[in-house]
């Protein structure tokens, strides 16, 4: 927050703008609002300085006051003479004092506007003298959304007079006779200079200045002006998450960033996305990235309601995220909610409501089809036919299964947000209230959120703030994910035989295989299903932290935190005994997870003759502990009980607790250093100690460091007036995962019971992975970025290549099973990640007009280096009835988790499925793979008066999807399963030999082959939406300072050859999962219409 | 300076503790345990954890989808072709394979571990070892006889990268070691029903050199059962009372000589697939993969309605289903009080009444023909299902002089296949005796493929194991 004096100019105020943009939004509105509101003492009489300066200019004597106080001087070289010498010898005296000691008998004048000193000559002062004839200029000003803004400088033209609105936006200012222009200015707003010959009241609308590249970034443990960044860090404002509905954080990311992929594992309300920040680096351990609340690591921000965040970071390359050590090769996402600020109390309300409904009904066969179609496979299969012609005759269309399932959800969310303070005390209060029902009955979300901030100043050196989010979340769960045959409710709701009615005559839950013998035992009815089955969690999270920051002198920040992050989470299951049978089952989960975390930082800064430095250091200690505890219980007299008296259950399961603990405690320290913002360095270091991994491996050590050069700022550059900023970054980082989970380096025993004389008897054995001797997986990273912002900024460009190599990848390496076990684990492995980002932001038009359009796209390219013994690792074996064997591969040379299987070659003389050779053999080569070629997004605000219209497009191009989807639902014939329209319309017959699908029998023979291969190229609209501000001083409804009503629509418009549900989908998908690409029965996606408003006191 | 100072501070704070980075995990570790003899029995237990685990469904479905009495549908219909096994039976196998080797990693720990114990007494440690070394044993008889040749996984070789396979004339001359290792130290009576006594090693013996062709092995130690007197068949005079022998609430009946057991809390799974959900044995449950028919199939057709037995194993479907209306599904494995699929059944390896068959047929070969005492041995399982009294004389009764050694073998592999209906011995069984194709050709005019005899080598073991390759598997795979 230094200034160079030297580049300041009076006659022109843009270096006073400039400065304010540098501070903190938060202090600068913190000192404004002492002046203009509070009656108190001032700093400027409070603050009192020693000087002992001899022979020293007044630069060195300005500079040294700077150093011992939060002043800063504002002045042109040209204007006062700085190199004058001078000696100056007081003690314990205010500014004031001192000012007016060193500047007797000069023509020096000073204004002191709080920390803030204005030097002049005398020349316009006695200008002003000698003119005495003044008059007063009052007005209110406004942001172009009607709020009014305290804070705003306000300055005579080529003067020195000016002053700042107060917390009601007012301002009144004594201004000489002639004064003819205003010059209105606020940190990220455009400066405006208004014409005020004649007026006597003069009211601005300020706009922002959208344009800025001074926001503050988030870089953990500090911040950053984004034009010191050297690392690659892409920043998301709160206000663009909230823009649509959105259960949790991670789905309101989905495209809002470069380098960050994000895919849904389930359209479920509440379900987790998986979440990658540069590609996959692990196939053991988790690939999600750190999540960083406010500072402390978390799982996952799922906990915070999403309008309470104010900003998003998301930290991708090594350099930045080397601070992290051992959990930063994955990239890290700073969250930061809202923060308190002092002001006239703020009273925000945003309520939505949204309509949603199911994306995409299926085309099955109707009854009477659907009797044609099984009198098919019965021929085929038995030479009879099973329905007679006058059942196929009066079938009619039969039962909509998938009517009876599906509903239109209704989606509500309100958010309160109270901010306020004085001088010493700020505060920001919320609560919200989200719920959104499930598109399939009986599911649904909900969340309840508290949130407090505040912060408090016990004396000028000594801050205190405490931060406290209760979160309350409350699910519905239906899973359907992975089932054959009907086995679930949602195969079953489109699989079920439209020819049968869901009831029973006497209004039991009808089974369909008691009507139809070829129908399997476990083909559910999805009507029962939906209504018996249960089951939810709820989650009571409590995250709260406690900040002492010491500031015993300038440049020097000492802050100890302490954060205690307590979930409670209980889960439960109870089938009902009206489901067919089931006599009553009950299933209950409950944990306890605890994580305690301490940072203890040191920061300094210093800034020299343009030389500016800053250190940090510190030391963080973390530990999580999981206390879960389960029982079962099945057989109840009554289904009043629920799992609410688990005793009367007639068998009781085997009840099942553990215990999980790790630590994790570190040293990290920072330099970050430039040269008149033109070089810039920063060299980061950390050292973490896990209990994870064995004795002699616990330490890993996390060196990075970045260098970048603004070109633009050099000399030679100026000429390139179009070039307003232009920046070379250059970083390179190591950063490990903690992969493996705790105590994979002990030969634990589990416990085992057995049954023995009709009783189950305890017993311990091994787990079925051997242990490994084991250390850190370690991530090389390098990346080279240039950040472009061309005319003015209104156009800005910022692109970034990288390198990712992963080394001592922790692998499962197989085991003979004959060994007993499963696996060992070891270090052995290297995959490489490789791309390209782009970010382009843009300003199109911002006159009346304002239009901007923001883009990104970026492009993974995957590597599977080594492997341990150049052994493949295949993914999970899938057991279907109709189709068993794995799917996905991790190969050397390969994409991680490529779709290994057969290519088919037509149909032999029977309609069954040829396959096609591979040299020379029927065999498996790889046949797709799950990793797009990029992923992208396009983002379009249109404003014009008080309408915005926002469109938001997001697109993945050129990964495949392998969909057991289709298959299980198309190709499993002679169980009584109702596939879609086209396969009876579409199979292979003598007379149809060139068929979409096989001859229609149970004795047809699948394997994982091209066939159930989709490309899952798409583009979405994410989200369009209309926005009107009503002017609400003009409709004389004063209280309000703003409203603002808003109709959108979210993928309305989906383009794609995908023909299930949807493409953005990855059932398996997860944090370690390298079972990526299927699609297998996930919960489906919905469409939906949403209004909402925003209203503000 | 005050920067440093703080650093310092409060990196020395931590420093101090730095032994929190070691983990305490509230759980056993493997080179803490086996010192009491009470944690050298709760390394025992898992081994039978295993074992039920491993064999409480598919040991079973996979092997009785492939008999003379029996049909399958739905999933195991590939099995019950006799054309080889489809990827998804060879998948079921395979996981039987996990269990199999996961019992014996525990029994070799066991075996490895309990020496060193210094707080059991010797007398302890050696009937614990026995006791590993008799679950071993029924583990490695288990592999021999499906898989054929497999490796042989010691306490010496346990997490070994390159274990070949052992031919299997040494693996059952392991066995035998194992067996008559644990045939001196097991003790007399059993601690617990479903624990191996002397009497289960000799009862595993028998059936081991029956497999092998030592017949003077088996009878011998066939012989020592009977004449232990311990056991008696369980009388019956109805059909239900065989429920007596299989319900699943027996415990300990006195023809009970070793059974893997299972009960409410952990169910057996192959009850389900012999029933229909519309009957009441399973409490409304059942996935009928296995039904059979009293009219199309010979076995069922020529089965003496007289025989208790035929009644108590069978019930029909009322109505026309699977294409027939005399079909039948199969109820000696109930469990009327279930609440989920599972049935609290044991699994009854060795009943009395299979010692007594053994015994017959081993007399029958070393005499190369019938003697009195065998025939009186089959006699009594036959009187007993007929509703007679085991030990007396009865109309029913089969003589010797009516048989040579073949036709008597065939009588006793027929008298077998009612006895021990659908308890997942007839495949081994028409195996051992070398019948299956003959048998299997005359009962569903199927020629088999002989792959069938031997099932696939898991590819995780070919693909994982350095001392096995593709050219090592069974034939047909």
């Amino acid at each position: 927050m230094k200034k160079n004096p030297s580049n300041f100019e009076i006659s022109e105020y843009s270096g006073l703008i400039k400065l304010l943009q540098i501070m903190k939004i938060g202090i600068f509105l913190i000192l404004i609002t002492v002046i203009q509101s509070f009656a108190v003492e001032s700093y400027s009489q409070s603050a009192l300085i020693n000087l002992n300066m001899k022979q020293a200019t007044i630069e060195d004597v300005l500079t040294q006051i700077e150093n011992q106080s939060e002043f800063y001087f504002l002045y042109s070289p040209k204007i006062i003479n700085i190199k004058k010498e001078v000696s100056i010898q007081v003690r314990d005296k205010t500014i004031e004092e001192i000012l007016s000691e060193l500047f007797t008998g000069s023509d020096v004048k000073y204004m002191i506007i709080d920390r803030q000193i204005v030097l002049s000559s005398e020349l316009p002062v006695n200008a002003f003298r000698q003119q005495p004839r003044t008059r007063e200029i009052t007005g209110t000003i406004v942001d172009s959304k009607g709020e009014t803004m305290t804070g705003v400088t306000i300055i005579v033209k080529g003067t020195t007079i000016g002053t700042i609105t107060d917390i009601n936006g007012n301002y009144s200012l004594i201004i000489p006779e002639d004064a003819k222009t205003l010059v209105f200015s606020f940190v990220g707003m455009k400066t405006h200079e208004i014409n005020i010959e004649g007026k006597a009241i003069v009211n601005v609308i300020m706009e922002a200045d959208l344009i800025g590249i001074e926001e503050v970034v988030a870089i953990g443990y500090g911040t950053m002006k984004r034009r010191d960044l050297i690392g690659s860090v892409s920043s998301i404002q709160g206000e663009a998450l909230s823009e649509f509905p959105n259960a949790t954080v991670t789905h309101a990311l989905q495209g809002r960033t470069a380098g960050v992929v994000i895919q849904q594992t389930s359209g479920a309300p509440g379900s987790t996305p998986q979440i990658r920040i540069r590609g996959n680096i692990s196939i053991k351990g988790s690939n999600d990235p750190l999540w960083v609340i406010d500072g402390f690591p978390v799982e996952n921000a799922n906990l915070l309601n999403i309008t309470d965040i104010e900003s998003i970071d998301v930290l991708k390359d090594a350099s930045a995220t080397a601070i992290y050590g051992s959990r930063g090769s994955n990239g890290v996402i700073i969250v930061t909610t809202k923060k308190a600020r002092a002001g006239k109390t703020k009273v925000i309300y945003d309520g939505s409501f949204s309509v949603q409904t199911l994306r995409k009904k299926l085309d099955v066969l109707n009854a009477e089809e659907y009797m044609v179609f099984t009198n098919i496979q019965q021929l085929n299969d038995f030479g009879s036919a099973y329905f007679t012609q006058s059942d196929i005759d009066n079938a009619g269309d039969g039962t909509d299964w998938q009517d009876l399932i599906f509903q239109t959800a209704l989606v509500q969310n309100h958010s309160l947000n109270i901010s306020g303070g004085d001088q010493k005390t700020r505060y920001s209060l919320g609560g919200s209230y989200f719920n959104q029902e499930g598109i399939v009955k009986n599911t649904g979300y909900s969340r309840i959120t508290m949130r407090s901030n505040i912060d408090h100043d016990i004396n000028k050196w000594i801050n205190v703030t405490m931060n406290t989010i209760l979160s309350r979340v409350d699910n519905n769960v239906k899973d359907p994910e992975g089932s054959m045959r009907g086995g679930n409710f949602l195969h079953s709701a489109f699989a079920a035989p439209p020819s049968l009615a869901p009831y029973n005559d006497d209004g039991t839950y009808r089974q369909f295989y008691m009507d139809y013998p070829f129908i399997n035992a476990g083909h559910v009815n999805p009507v029962a299903w939906v209504n018996e089955m249960s089951a939810k969690w709820y989650r009571n999270k409590a995250m709260s932290n406690l900040t002492l920051t010491l500031t015993p002198v300038k440049g020097l920040s000492v802050k100890s935190s302490l954060n205690v992050h307590n979930t409670e989470y209980r889960w439960d299951r109870y089938y009902s005994k009206k489901y067919p049978t089931i006599d009553g089952s009950a299933g209950i989960e409950s944990r306890n997870i605890l994580e305690l975390t301490t940072n203890n930082i040191v920061t300094y800064h210093k800034s020299v003759e343009g030389h500016d430095f800053s250190i940090m250091a510190g030391s963080t200690y973390e530990q999580f502990r999981n206390t879960p505890f389960s029982v079962t219980g099945d057989g109840f007299i009554h289904d009043i009980l629920e799992n609410y008296d688990i005793g009367s259950a007639t068998i009781i399961g085997i009840p099942s607790s553990s215990f999980s603990e790790w630590k994790i405690l570190s040293f990290l320290g920072r330099i970050n250093y430039s040269y008149k913002g033109k070089y810039l360095a920063t060299v980061n270091f950390r050292t973490d100690g896990s209990s994870r991994y064995s004795e002699g491996n616990k330490w890993g050590y996390f060196p990075s460091g970045a260098l970048a050069w603004r070109i633009s700022d050099e000399d030679f550059m100026q000429q390139l007036s179009f070039i307003s900023n232009m920046k070379f970054r250059f970083g390179y980082g190591i950063t490990g995962s903690t992969a493996i989970s705790p105590y994979s380096t002990v030969n634990l025993l589990t416990s085992e019971s057995a049954v023995l004389d009709k009783q189950l008897i305890p017993g311990f054995d091994p787990r079925d992975t051997y242990p490994g001797d084991l250390k850190w997986e370690t991530t090389e990273q390098t990346n080279v970025g240039l950040d472009l912002g061309l005319l003015k900024n209104r156009v800005q460009l910022v692109a970034d290549y990288y390198v990712k190599n992963t080394r001592d990848l922790l692998n499962d390496v197989q085991l003979p099973s004959s060994s007993g076990y499963n696996s060992t684990i070891k270090n052995i492995g290297r995959i490489q990640n490789k791309g390209l980002e782009f970010q382009l932001d843009a300003f199109v038009l911002d006159k009346s007009l304002i239009w901007k359009i923001s883009s990104n796209i970026s492009f993974n390219r995957n590597k599977v280096v080594k492997l341990y013994d150049g052994q493949d690792i295949t993914g999970t074996w899938y057991s279907l009835a109709w189709v068993g064997d794995y799917i996905n591969l991790v190969r050397e040379g390969e994409p991680l988790g490529v779709f290994y299987g057969y290519l088919e070659d037509g149909y032999d003389d029977n309609g069954r499925i040829k396959f096609k050779e591979v040299d020379g053999e029927i065999q498996r080569t790889i046949i797709g793979d799950p990793n797009p070629d990029f992923v992208y997004s396009f983002n379009s605000n249109l404003s014009y008066k008080n309408f915005t219209l926002s469109i938001f497009l997001q697109g993945v191009q050129g990964n495949d999807i392998f969909s057991f989807s289709v298959g299980t639902a198309n190709c499993d014939y002679g169980f009584g399963l109702n596939p879609l329209s086209e396969v009876l319309y579409d199979h292979w017959t003598p007379q149809n030999t060139d068929a979409k699908y096989p001859a229609i029998s149970m004795t047809n023979s699948y394997r994982v082959s091209d066939r159930f291969l989709y490309d899952g190229s798409y583009l979405r609209l994410k989200n369009v939406e209309l926005a009107y501000s009503i002017p609400t001083n003009n409709i004389g409804v004063q209280w309000f300072n703003k409203a603002q009503i808003y109709v959108s629509g979210q993928d309305l418009l989906m383009f794609t050859k995908y023909p299930w549900y949807d493409p953005d989908v990855n059932t398996r998908g997860g944090s370690t999962s390298i079972n990526q690409g299927i699609d297998h029965f996930s919960y489906p996606t919905t469409k939906g219409i949403m209004f909402g408003m925003r209203l503000e006191f | 300076m005050k920067k440093i100072l703080f650093y310092i501070i409060i990196s020395f704070s931590f420093i101090a503790c730095e032994d929190i980075l070691v983990e305490k995990p509230k759980m056993i570790a493997t080179e803490t345990f086996y010192t009491s003899a009470d944690e050298i029995e709760a390394a025992i237990i898992p081994i039978y954890y295993q074992l039920q685990r491993g064999l409480r469904k598919n040991y079973h479905n996979i092997p009785e989808s492939m008999v003379d009495y029996l049909y399958a549908r739905g999933s195991y219909l590939p099995v019950h072709r006799f054309q080889g096994l489809d990827i998804t039976n060879i998948n079921r196998l395979s996981d039987i394979w996990i269990r199999i080797y996961r019992a014996i990693r525990d029994a070799n720990l066991v075996i490895q571990n309990a020496p060193k114990s210094e707080q059991a007494t010797k007398e302890e440690i050696d009937r614990f070892v026995a006791e590993a070394r008799f679950l071993r044993a029924f583990c490695y008889f288990q592999l021999a006889r499906t898989w054929g040749a497999v490796p042989l996984r010691t306490e010496h070789n346990m997490i070994d990268l390159a274990v070949p396979r052992e031919p299997v004339n040494n693996l059952y001359d392991f066995i035998i070691d194992d067996l008559l290792f644990a045939e001196i130290n097991l003790p007399d009576i059993p601690k617990m029903m479903g624990r191996p006594i002397k009497i289960s090693a000799k009862a595993l013996l028998t059936e081991v050199y029956l497999t092998i062709g030592n017949w003077a092995g088996a009878r011998s130690k066939s012989y020592d059962i009977i004449n232990s007197q311990m056991f008696s068949l369980v009388p019956v005079s109805k059909s239900d009372d065989f429920y007596n022998i299989f319900g699943p609430k027996i415990n300990g009946s006195s023809e009970e000589v070793w059974y893997l057991k299972y009960n409410q809390d952990y169910g057996s799974e192959f009850a389900c697939m012999g029933h229909h959900p519309s009957y009441p044995y399973l409490n409304g449950r059942g996935h009928w993969g296995h039904y059979t028919d009293s009219v199309k199939n010979k076995v069922i057709s020529e089965w003496d309605p007289n025989d208790l037995r035929k009644a108590f194993n069978l019930y029909h479907y009322n109505g026309y289903i699977l294409g027939s209306s005399t079909t039948m599904f199969l109820k000696k494995f109930i469990d009327m009080e279930t609440t989920n699929n599972y049935a609290a059944t044991d699994n009854p390896f060795y009943r009395y009444a299979d010692v007594l068959l053994f015994f017959a047929e081993a007399d029958c070969r070393i005499n190369n023909g019938p003697t009195n005492d065998g025939v009186e041995k089959l006699n009594m399982v036959r009187r007993r299902a007929y509703g007679f009294n085991p030990n007396d004389p009865s109309p029913v009764d089969y003589v010797a002089t009516d048989y040579d050694e073949d036709s008597f073998i065939d009588l006793v592999l027929k008298e077998r296949g009612y006895e021990t209906f659908y308890e997942g011995k007839r495949y081994f069984d028409l195996k051992r005796v070398g019948k299956f194709a003959e048998i299997i050709k005359d009962v569903h005019g199927v020629d088999i493929n002989p792959s069938i005899l031997l099932y696939a080598i898991p590819n995780h073991e070919i693909e994982y194991n350095e001392a096995i390759d593709e050219t090592d598997q069974n034939p047909g795979y």
